[in-house]
């Protein structure tokens, strides 16, 4: 479980440009649900994400995973929380080109120096799962969108993390890769992975599997709908 | 002032140490006023955040100090041709009034900045900053003595004159002299070694009864601090007095400074790393002692204490086999 406590965050602070990107934020994620954040650009939903997932601190506020402050961690023990709990779908994927989709996938396991051949192995489940296995050796360059969300999809779960964070992971995705996104998320909750996503796109909050929506305005949460639980 | 490529890489360095140092204090003020781990308040997370780039920054210029004491006795004793009367670093620490004061300084500072990077690193293994106060504390006794530091040696550096006739260990460390050398120098040698073995046999007793008895044996670990420094001071002692005849061969021949020539086989080296740095950890073990046991570190922090004595001890051991090596290969026949 994933516990918010008057969050606050602020970007520039104390210069002419300041910006409040969050304001008072409480709110508790619980675990194996697909929540998502709407609202429009310059609502605070990246930068909820950011804080959630330990790439960012908050400017004042707590928040807890498991009841454990996460959100003071040294940046050393920031970074094997990550690890080991996050897995990240950035908006534009952020695949690292020059190298090759198998690499990528791996990429984020190894800090923790696993052994390579049945990390390979791993690697290549993933892409088999997301059915995308012909692409493993080739450069993310030549894949197209889906292909390459699929990927980072993959290299969001090498590490089997119990939270996927997406950001707009449907932004740069017609709407049949929409709905096949749609699909893998579903099946990632009936592994029992958190789902937490922001998105402008109707199609992924109004779709049946997301358990709750959050309207965030101005810094603020608006709105909150928590469905029914689903099948 | 002698423009030497080592005077001016002393200066640079003590110059960016002094503005870190600084720059430092005045956070660690803040952090030993406002520190509160269970806050969230934006001036706690304020100060969370910052402490990271603080440490590393220290952690840079701290562990330039301990080189930087390496280089100013080195460069001394390369500079004693420059300057009449010197043969090694005590003639040229001599010419002018700083020197010796910006020898002493440098150990100290030397021990200070040890004994926080220590701390700093046990506190890195916290996942709360659970020693972020003390450390901080620290260092605002630590800064003013780095500062004053950075400016004897200035003082000392900028008034070299190379017109000045200086005297040398052979005026100095001499059992007739006057003042701390000769005093020093004045020591019984039998005394001297005895002081040296018994005291080293207690700190070795020491750091065995604590590795045997029961892990939260608060007093006797902070107890290590002071024979850890007892021990230097008698090691110091017996170095200038005794150990240092042995090495050059010489009844008469007491300087502490002549032992890193290359024509002794750079013993010193061998004999004041350990001697140093084994005190070092001896008086972190004893400072981390006199704090409560962190609640993130219940087991990991007696284990550090535990591991910094039987580090000190290690190092002292080396010290002594190099000075028993030194009195071993000695042709000179001092008792009997």
């Amino acid at each position: 479980m994933i516990e918010l406590k008057k969050v606050f965050k602020q970007y520039h602070e104390g210069r002419i440009n300041e910006v409040r990107a969050l304001v008072n934020i409480n709110l508790t994620l619980k675990k194996d649900c697909i929540t998502v954040f709407k609202g429009p650009s310059g609502s605070g939903k990246t930068t909820l994400l950011t804080l959630i997932g330990g790439l960012s601190k908050p400017s004042s506020g707590r928040i807890l995973l498991d009841g454990e402050i996460i959100s003071n961690l040294p940046e050393k023990f920031l970074a094997a929380l990550r690890r080991e709990h996050f897995g990240f779908v950035f908006q534009r994927f952020n695949l690292i080109r020059g190298i090759s989709v198998l690499e990528n996938v791996m990429l984020p396991a190894y800090p923790m120096a696993p052994a390579h051949a049945p990390l390979r192995q791993k690697a290549k489940d993933l892409l088999e799962r997301l059915h995308i296995p012909e692409k493993a050796d080739m450069p993310v360059d030549v894949l197209s969108g889906g292909e390459a969300q699929r990927v980072a999809i993959a290299r969001a779960l090498i590490n089997d993390p119990d939270t996927i964070i997406a950001d707009e992971p449907t932004a740069n995705l017609d709407s049949r890769l929409a709905v096949q996104f749609l699909q893998i998320i579903e099946q990632l909750r009936k592994d029992g992975k958190t789902i937490i996503m922001t998105s402008h796109d109707p199609r992924i909050w109004q779709a049946r599997i997301v358990d709750r929506v959050i309207d965030m305005e101005d810094g603020h949460i608006v709105e909150e709908n928590e469905k029914v639980a689903n099948p | 002032m002698i423009f030497h490529t080592p005077i001016l890489a002393m200066i640079l360095a003590s110059v960016i140490t002094s503005i870190i140092v600084l720059w430092s204090a005045f956070f660690a003020l803040k952090v030993v006023r406002h520190w509160d781990i269970t806050s969230g308040h934006a001036r706690q997370l304020t100060l969370e955040k910052r402490t990271y780039l603080v440490t590393t920054a220290l952690k840079f210029v701290l562990a330039l100090e301990l080189f930087s004491l390496i280089l100013f006795v080195t460069n001394a004793d390369q500079m004693a041709p420059m300057f009449t009367g010197a043969m090694c670093a005590v003639g040229v620490l001599n010419v002018n009034e700083y020197g010796m004061p910006a020898l002493l300084l440098k150990l100290a500072v030397f021990f200070g900045a040890s004994v926080w990077l220590i701390l700093n690193h046990a506190d890195e293994q916290g996942r709360d900053y659970p020693l972020a106060k003390h450390k901080y504390a620290l260092l605002t006794i630590l800064a003013p003595l780095v500062l004053i530091t950075s400016l004897i040696q200035f003082l000392y550096f900028y008034n070299l004159h190379a017109d000045v006739i200086t005297s040398c260990c052979s005026r100095l460390f001499v059992p007739e002299g006057k003042g701390l050398q000769a005093s020093l120098s004045a020591m019984d040698p039998m005394s001297a070694l005895y002081m040296l073995f018994i005291s080293f046999g207690l700190l070795v007793l020491l750091a065995f009864w604590l590795r045997g008895s029961k892990r939260n044996n608060r007093f006797g670990r902070a107890l290590f601090g002071p024979v850890a420094i007892g021990f230097f001071t008698v090691a110091i002692i017996a170095i200038t007095s005794v150990i240092s005849s042995y090495i050059y061969e010489q009844p008469h021949h007491h300087c502490p400074f002549d032992i890193l020539k290359w024509q002794y086989g750079y013993i010193g080296f061998a004999l004041y790393i350990p001697l140093f740095t084994g005190t070092a950890f001896g008086l972190a073990a004893g400072l981390m002692s006199l704090f409560p046991t962190p609640s993130s570190l219940l087991e990991a922090y007696p284990r550090m204490i535990a591991r910094n004595i039987t580090i000190s001890a290690v190092l002292m051991t080396i010290f002594m086999a190099f000075i028993l090596l030194a009195i071993g290969r000695s042709h000179l026949i001092l008792f009997g």
